[in-house]
């Protein structure tokens, strides 16, 4: 079945540490723990579902062994709590298979005896979709990480849904090809977990999204059911394209157990610059150019203001490489021919700083100042945890009201929270609108929502662009979406997952 | 748009270590930074400026020295109004490989481009380069001639200014004519 130029990869296991969901190893100020979900949000209530015993326990352990299922509470806590401690479940159960078959034992089990499951890949979700809610049985893929084949002509890749994002990326450099999306958290996330919850990125302005890059999925249905879906083909337009049912359905319809994705050729030349400018008006002057004078070379454009940088700057003391501003803009580009994009890129930055567009800037193709340079992008989202407690916001917005949302919240909390900011990706309308405290605060809760969802709904924009409903969002999704779509999903989610044991308490309401 | 009449892009180029993006920052800060890195690709600031109360506009692209750092190499010439050529007095090696440099300016700048040559570092007691060597160089290869201390603010906000000057009252002839 596998195309020539196919080369089979042996068991290769990622190390990548990244910014794995370990308290420790992420420097927290304070390691505290987050309320109870169940305590936090008591009129969630739990499920009929059974609880965990030692029938159960012995019927995991005889299928994984002892290693692979965690029982003990401290091994567990982990796999509790979510990346942006905004939610806590307290489960005593993690499992670890490594096999498709056994992920479909596993459900089959959990399926007959009413066990409620909470798939988790990286545990990098920012929406509280990746944790238990109550005592779920944690469904860990992490050891399902093996790369099945990469084409190096067709460019495709066919992976299990454990393996670490940044992993895939390393591992097709040697094939000359690169994975078509990036994001902060590649040095944790999975690609179950991207495809998943559909993720986007940094570079979707230029890749697209999952929806266009995954060519097949082999997921396992709730009853155990295996769905085989891989098809590695590029055009396939036989039925239904069912693999659509489990890109961003955030593990409440199946199991992603591998993956086929299409992945891009490693660009020759990359060339990223840093810009300061003055108001927001600025940045979409930039962006309308930088479209018009970059278009077939821009791979990237971002945008952070000055209160998102300044924590960057000031709890993991990453440099600035240019002066202050009250907004920056990266853009990058990927090309074939560095001379070429060079001087794109140079003409372009004359042009916009010409009409007074951009004050001050930087521009490289050296890696480690480009590494330093995204740096400030992909590490606002840690450095806000350092505040306290984060409320994230992850909207589309019309591009000229992009910015708009932070300017109406400052208003409405003042000087109650210790930032009250926005960052994002200017290349799809998609803001990354948070408020930080130095602890969670009902009131300011009721402050922000549903007014954020309220305003984004107004503007005829997207609740959650990228990061999903999960259990945060549930009773915000008829925002953006009308009640007969809504009461499909709820069919589906009948037929796919009759006894509701996958991901319960979430995405729907 | 912002209200200025002039718009001037000026580029530093020169070896390693010799000062540029001090006199950058001295010019455009007003500051002597600790500790300053060296340059990786390239950095560009807008600094306005007044000549005879008009406003001036220097868009000021400081390169890399390091050979490897130099993201940007040819296209940052072409459409430079003035070049600014930076030694460091106190190294040789820095104004041995002006020969270089200009080989490179000739190559991409434009003929019309005004050359200054700046010996940079003058506070420095452990001077290499006489004044007067310096000075034979520029007149041999038509250059501006001007000595620096970015450290002690030292000719700085002259050679910009001069260099603004002289590039508006070129860009003034050019409209009159
Ligand atoms: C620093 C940082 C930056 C981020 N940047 C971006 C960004 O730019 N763009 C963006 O879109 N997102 C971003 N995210 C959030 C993003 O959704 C996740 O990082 C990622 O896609 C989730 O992958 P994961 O393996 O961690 O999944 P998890 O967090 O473990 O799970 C997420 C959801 O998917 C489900 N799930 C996970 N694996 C599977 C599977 N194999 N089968 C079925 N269901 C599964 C879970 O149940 C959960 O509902 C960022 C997160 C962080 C922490
Ligand atoms: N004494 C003295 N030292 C200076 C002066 N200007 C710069 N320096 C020092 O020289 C070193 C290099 O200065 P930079 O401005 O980084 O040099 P550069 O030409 O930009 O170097 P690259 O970016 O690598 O091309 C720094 O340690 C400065 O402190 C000066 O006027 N006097
Ligand atoms: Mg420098």
């Amino acid at each position: 079945m596998l195309s020539r130029g196919v080369k089979q990869l042996g068991r290769l296991r990622p190390c990548s540490q990244g910014i794995l969901p370990s308290f420790a190893c992420r420097g927290f100020a304070s390691p505290t723990l987050p309320e109870l979900t169940k305590d936090r949000y008591p009129h969630v209530k739990r499920g009929e579902f059974a609880k965990l015993d030692q029938n159960h326990l012995k019927f995991f352990r005889d299928l994984l062994g002892e290693n692979r299922v965690l029982n003990d509470p401290s091994d567990c806590e982990i796999y509790n709590v979510d990346w942006n401690r905004n939610v806590r479940g307290y489960s005593d159960c993690v499992l670890k298979p490594k096999t498709t078959q056994e992920v479909s034992q596993i459900l089959s089990f959990c399926n007959e005896h009413r066990l409620a499951v909470s798939p988790q890949g990286g545990n990098t979700g920012l929406v509280g979709g990746s944790v238990p809610v109550f005592d779920e049985i944690v469904l860990s893929l992490s050891l399902m990480n093996n790369i099945i084949s990469v084409d190096d002509t067709s460019g495709i890749l066919v992976c299990e849904g454990g393996c670490v994002l940044e992993y895939l990326d390393e591992q097709l450099a040697n094939h000359g090809l690169m994975m078509p999306l990036d994001l902060g958290a590649k040095g944790s996330c999975q690609i179950g977990g991207n495809v998943s919850t559909n993720a986007g990125g940094l570079r979707l302005l230029r890749y697209g999204n999952l929806q266009g890059n995954v060519l097949g999925i082999e997921a396992v249905k709730a009853n155990g059911e295996i769905l085989d879906c891989l098809s590695a083909l590029k055009k396939d337009n036989t039925g239904f394209h069912l693999k659509h049912l489990f890109i961003g359905s955030e593990g409440a319809l199946g199991v992603v157990t591998k993956v086929a994705i299409q992945c891009p050729a490693k660009p020759q030349a990359v060339n990223l610059a840093f810009l300061g400018v003055k108001s927001f008006d600025n940045i979409l002057t930039t962006f309308r150019r930088a479209k018009r004078e970059l278009g077939e070379i821009l791979s990237s454009f971002e945008m952070i203001d000055e209160q998102s940088i300044g924590a960057v700057m000031g709890h993991l003391k990453v440099k600035s490489p240019i002066d202050n501003h009250p907004f920056y803009v990266l853009f990058e580009t990927q090309g074939s021919n560095d001379a070429h994009d060079q001087e794109k890129i140079h003409r372009f930055l004359e042009n916009i700083m010409g009409d007074g567009t951009v004050l001050d800037g930087t521009v490289t193709n050296e890696p480690s100042k480009m590494r330093a340079i995204w740096d400030l992008r992909e590490r606002i989202a840690e450095a806000f945890l350092h505040d306290g407690y984060v409320f994230k916001y992850d909207i589309t917005l019309p591009l000229e009201k992009f910015y708009s949302i932070v300017d109406v919240m400052r208003e409405r909390l003042g000087s109650d929270v210790l930032r009250c900011c926005g960052y994002g990706h200017i290349g799809d309308g998609n803001i990354h609108f948070t408020v930080t405290t130095k602890e969670f605060s009902k009131d300011i809760l009721k402050r922000i929502e549903p007014f954020v969802y309220e305003f984004t709904s107004e503007l005829k924009g997207s609740i959650s662009a990228e990061h999903g409903i999960g259990f945060r969002k549930p009773q915000y999704i008829h925002y953006s979406k009308s009640d007969a779509a809504i009461h499909l999903m709820k069919e589906l989610k009948k037929l796919m997952d009759p006894k509701g044991i996958l991901n319960p308490y979430k995405v729907l309401p | 748009m912002d209200d200025y009449k002039f718009l001037f892009k000026v580029v530093l180029v020169g070896n390693a270590g010799v000062g540029k993006t001090c006199l950058v920052r001295r010019f455009t800060q007003g500051l002597f930074p600790p500790g300053q890195g060296a340059t990786i690709g390239v950095d560009f600031m807008i600094k306005t400026v007044d000549v005879d109360n008009e406003k001036v506009k220097l868009q000021i692209w400081d390169t890399a020295g390091q050979e490897r750092f130099r993201s940007i190499t040819q296209s940052y010439y072409r459409s430079a109004h003035a070049l600014i050529l930076v030694y460091d007095i106190s190294c040789q090696p820095t104004f041995d490989c002006l020969p270089d440099w200009l080989r490179e300016i000739e190559e991409y700048a434009s003929s019309k481009v005004l050359r200054v040559l700046v010996g940079n570092k003058i506070d420095r007691e452990d001077r290499e380069i006489p004044t007067h060597v310096g000075e034979e160089f520029a007149e041999r290869h038509n250059m501006y001639f001007l000595e620096t201390s970015a450290k002690e603010a030292e000719n700085v906000e002259k050679l910009f200014m001069q260099i603004a000057e002289d590039l508006m009252k070129v860009s003034r002839f050019l409209c009159d004519n």
